[in-house]
């Protein structure tokens, strides 16, 4: 059975419902990713954003998911969470603290002194660092996902040809 | 004869006894939610001494010498980086159960851990001796959270301020994981 055949035949139904229910997926992905004040965090955030990609490819095909989300931004997304997390989040504080701040010391950072020691650490903490999780995790189930399928593809085509 | 299937057996044996484990610990955890046990309140310390006068003693909001020296002598020491229980840098509540020690630390973390935090419960058992319990973390965590993370949410204090490090690496173990699976499987001629 060829590539083509297949995406042909792919259900109306399954269609119909993914494209109404991704867009709510990620949305519910984001705020459980930001929102520190419910449950979650970035960790289950970033899953719930991949599990939108992958329905998406089961859904769609490899081929429309890799244009809605190339594997470029894929590898770009993996290390701008750790960036994130370790670069800013971590170095402000000892740069913008001029040393005086640990590595990863939220309080060390400037903005501190200015609006108030709790409030900004809460900011830094909850919504920049978990995003950077969120990010990370995101693009890397995405991309393990994306490399499992392509070598399911091949197999199958490999095995087509034979016959 | 029918031939002994040692690998197999061994895994199953060893995922059985596994098993018994989880099953043993989760018997031996205390109940969830208890405010009491001493995971979630305090921890007993091995001092039992005699009432008599010190009790009055705590009242009036001085710890008596005889409990200093019995705190020291299990190592609660500054050397052990414990904080001290010198005057001035410390204060009793009197609860109906017994009596709080709150510690203001100083030192270095002055500016960042400012005011006193519970950290010995003093209690007068039924024979007339006193026991001093130590409370535990999560008693600290409570009720410190909010106030120095500015977030209203224990769980992500936790996990992303109080342990950034862990979930950095954390991050970090996706990551490789992440660039082992391309490394392994992606195609080049496919890029």
């Amino acid at each position: 059975m060829s590539t083509e055949k297949r995406i042909q035949e792919r259900d109306v139904v399954i269609q119909t419902i993914a494209k109404l229910m991704i867009p709510f997926i990620q949305l519910y992905g984001l705020y459980v990713m930001v929102g520190t004040e419910g449950a979650g965090g970035g960790f289950q955030g970033g899953t719930v954003l991949a599990a939108s990609f992958i329905l998406l490819v089961v859904a769609f095909g490899v081929d429309k998911g890799r244009m809605k989300m190339p594997e470029g931004w894929n590898a770009v997304f993996k290390s701008l969470g750790l960036y994130l997390y370790a670069g800013v989040g971590g170095l402000l504080c000892i740069i913008l603290s001029l040393g005086a701040a640990e590595y990863l010391n939220y309080y060390g950072i400037p903005l501190a002194k200015i609006i108030g020691g709790p409030a900004t650490r809460g900011f830094w903490v909850g919504n920049i660092v978990e995003v950077g999780i969120g990010v990370t995790v995101m693009a890397a189930f995405v991309s393990i996902f994306y490399d499992l399928v392509r070598k399911e593809e091949s197999v199958e085509e490999e095995g087509g040809a034979e016959k | 004869m029918k031939k002994l299937h040692l690998l197999p057996t061994v895994a199953l044996l060893s995922v059985i006894l596994l098993g018994a484990m989880f099953m043993y610990v989760v018997e031996d955890i205390p109940a969830f939610g208890d405010p009491n046990s001493p995971p979630n309140k305090y921890v007993p310390l091995p001092i039992s001494i005699d009432a008599d006068g010190l009790a009055g003693s705590l009242d009036a909001g001085v710890v008596p010498a005889e409990l200093k020296t019995k705190i020291a002598e299990i190592g609660y020491t500054r050397e052990n980086h414990f904080p001290s229980l010198e005057e001035g840098n410390y204060k009793i509540d009197k609860t109906e159960e017994g009596w709080d020690v709150l510690i203001t630390k100083g030192e270095k973390y002055e500016e960042y851990h400012p005011g006193p935090e519970k950290w010995y419960f003093i209690k007068e058992e039924l024979g007339g001796k006193l026991k001093v319990y130590r409370y535990s973390i999560p008693v600290r965590w409570q009720e410190k959270t909010e106030e120095e993370t500015g977030l209203p949410n224990m769980v992500t204090s936790g996990l992303a301020d109080y342990r950034g490090y862990d979930t950095m690496y954390e991050e970090t173990v996706i990551f490789t994981a992440a660039i082992s699976v391309i490394m392994l499987l992606r195609r080049r001629e496919k890029l």
